[in-house]
């Protein structure tokens, strides 16, 4: 009987000649115990990873509570009950923190990509993402100005009856909010879509410091809500969730940066992703894609720069539905738009031409300059990059013609717009990473965490200095 | 070669292109973050003062050549609150420190205008002196 004879054969070590049934046995415990093991160790690298990042952004929070700092701006009292946990956060302080945090994130990405959800729970995935939103929430505004400026507009429009698209804040210099509005935009008119605008003008009726903690709650609701899409996104496509929320929820830029600065990219993240849940999950339809691209326009009302993936799904689906939905979203929008604000509210052409001649030192065009011996960026070094990035563009339109999926190409649109832009944020460099962590071409989300890496390294140049 | 294959040398040679930009910029703002607490030891060391609101100009000698103008109070104050003293220093970093080469005095709260310069010393920096 061939199951009841022993069968003989070599192994590398051991015994020589083990019955196979004896073998299998001890090497099927043996694998039991080794994947126990990894898996032990798996979970308590995670635990670790997940702890540092916890603790750096709570060391930064806490310290950024503390009092004056070069990473927190002039800003009204919002976390004062924190004040007295930390010390006053100097810039190398939060750089050591941001890059454990990096570590940490690296450390974990690579976990979650070797050995999926073996050892990383739901649960524990979405309490750390959660605990990471959190703890940045409840702190100070962080690293930006934005959200003030955010504020400045919609009081001008609410308590100053001013039109926030042909006014600067310095067109309110006695409100309360103007003093903590960044110098460079004080005379600056608002550049972001009308949608957001008229989104921001309830929580103008809260007083200054409502209107913040009113912003900061957006922020923090936007980001839940592009988790959660990316989450459902990550799942419809076959991907591990677990992995792809940690990417985007734990990522130090995404954390520290776009929700520690109450960032209106968030809002605009939402649209987009809900944008492409619509066309992803579920039965495609015709109203399913319409509504999709009404999305995008809704989020391209919020911040234009989203209009982008417009054209690849139109490309992409080659059917009318995508089309009316943008003209009818677009209509709409305009309408309302003009109603509110005429037609300056309308104009976003305008405010990204005036906004992409800005150069801020980040920037990897300012930085190439250098390299190549300029002092910074030249007029002509702008239309080269505006002239790079169409090419860029159109070849992506070509490939997603080609049937190059329009997800990838519209994340890769997105990063081309961060690189080749001489005025680059970090918020601008999260734009790409949940379309990333949703598409088959791995190598989006690899430039994306490339780029990102490159922009934190350019950071730390203080760290370099003796410590005087 | 295939369009992918294309694409991912085409990503690889702007990764390496940026990588190599960074580190570049970096290097370079290490340099003159380490010139510019020269500069702080610098001043600090000539006036006797250990004063840490003082202004950095790096314009008024040139830009890209590496030499600043670093004013300071003469006495204990808010920035500016009193009479300044400049000081125009250049040269290599020896012991954390660069050479003076003159100066000029400031009267409180202007700004570092010809015309409002006065009491100049060191011959190089003279000509940056009206009265």
């Amino acid at each position: 009987m061939t199951v009841s004879m022993p069968i003989w054969r070599p192994r590398p070590s051991g015994l020589r000649c083990e019955p196979q049934r004896f073998v299998s046995a001890v090497a099927q415990g043996e694998r039991r115990l080794a994947h126990a093991r990894s898996e032990r160790w798996v979970s308590l690298l995670a635990t670790v990873c997940g702890l540092l990042l916890v603790a750096a952004a709570a060391e930064i929070v806490i310290d950024a509570a503390a009092g004056p700092s070069p990473v927190v701006p002039k800003s009204p009292q919002l976390a004062g009950w924190l004040g007295g946990l930390g010390e006053r956060l100097g810039y190398r302080g939060f750089l050591i923190a941001l890059l454990i945090s990096v570590a940490a994130y690296a450390g974990l990405a690579a976990l979650v990509r070797r050995f999926h959800d073996e050892a990383i729970s739901k649960r524990w995935a979405i309490v750390l993402v959660a605990a990471l939103q959190l703890i940045v929430f409840v702190g100070p505004i962080m690293l930006s100005t934005d959200v003030f400026s955010y504020v400045a507009y919609a009081r001008m429009g609410v308590e100053h009856g001013l039109n926030p698209y042909t006014h600067g804040p310095v067109a309110i210099v006695h409100d309360p909010i103007y003093r903590y509005v960044g110098h460079d935009w004080d005379r600056v008119a608002t550049a972001y879509g009308p949608l957001y605008t008229l989104l921001s003008y309830p929580l103008a009726l809260l007083g200054v410091v409502g209107a913040l903690w009113g912003m900061k709650l957006e922020a923090l609701l936007a980001s839940a809500g592009t988790l959660a899409l990316t989450w459902r996104c990550a799942r419809a496509r076959g991907f591990d969730p677990v992995a792809a929320i940690l990417v985007v929820g734990a990522n130090p830029l995404y954390v520290i940066y776009g929700l520690g600065g109450a960032h209106n990219d968030l809002i605009m993240m939402l649209a987009m992703m809900a944008a492409v849940s619509l066309t992803i999950t579920g039965t495609s339809s015709s109203r399913r894609e319409a509504g999709a691209a009404a999305l995008v326009v809704a989020g391209a009302l919020t911040k234009a720069t989203v209009a982008v993936l417009l054209p690849f799904m139109i490309v992409s689906k080659r059917r009318l539905a995508p089309i009316v939905g943008t003209v009818a979203a677009l209509v709409v929008g305009a309408l309302i738009g003009y109603a509110a604000f005429g037609v300056h509210g309308i104009d976003i052409v305008a405010a990204l031409n005036r906004d992409a001649a800005f150069v801020s030192t980040d920037s990897f065009a300012n930085e190439i300059a250098h390299l190549l011996g300029k002092p910074g960026v030249f007029p002509v070094d702008h239309d080269l990059l505006k002239g790079a990035l169409v090419l860029i563009l159109v070849h992506l339109l070509w490939r997603t013609w080609r049937g190059y999926d329009w997800i990838a190409a519209s994340g890769w649109a997105l990063l081309a717009i961060a690189v080749t832009s001489t005025w680059l944020l970090a918020w601008y460099i999260l734009w790409p990473l949940p379309l990333a962590v949703v598409t088959r071409d791995r190598r989006l989300l690899a430039a994306t965490l490339i780029v990102q890496g490159l922009f934190i390294a350019h950071q730390i140049s203080p760290l370099l200095v003796p410590v005087q | 070669m295939n369009v992918w294959r294309i694409e991912t040398t085409l990503l690889v040679l702007v990764g390496v292109l940026l990588a190599i930009a960074t580190v570049n910029d970096l290097a370079r703002q290490a340099s003159t973050n380490h010139r510019l607490v020269a500069d702080l030891s610098t001043w600090r060391h000539y006036t006797e003062h250990d004063y840490h609101n003082i202004s950095i100009d790096q314009e008024t000698l040139g830009t890209n050549n590496q030499r600043e103008v670093l004013c300071g109070n003469t006495s204990a104050g808010a920035p500016g609150s009193n009479t300044q003293i400049c000081l125009a220093i250049w040269g290599p970093t020896v012991n954390g420190r660069r050479t003076v080469h003159g100066g000029w005095y400031l009267p409180p709260y202007v700004e570092d205008l010809p015309t409002e310069r006065y009491g100049c010393f060191g011959t190089p920096v003279r000509r940056l002196c009206t009265r």
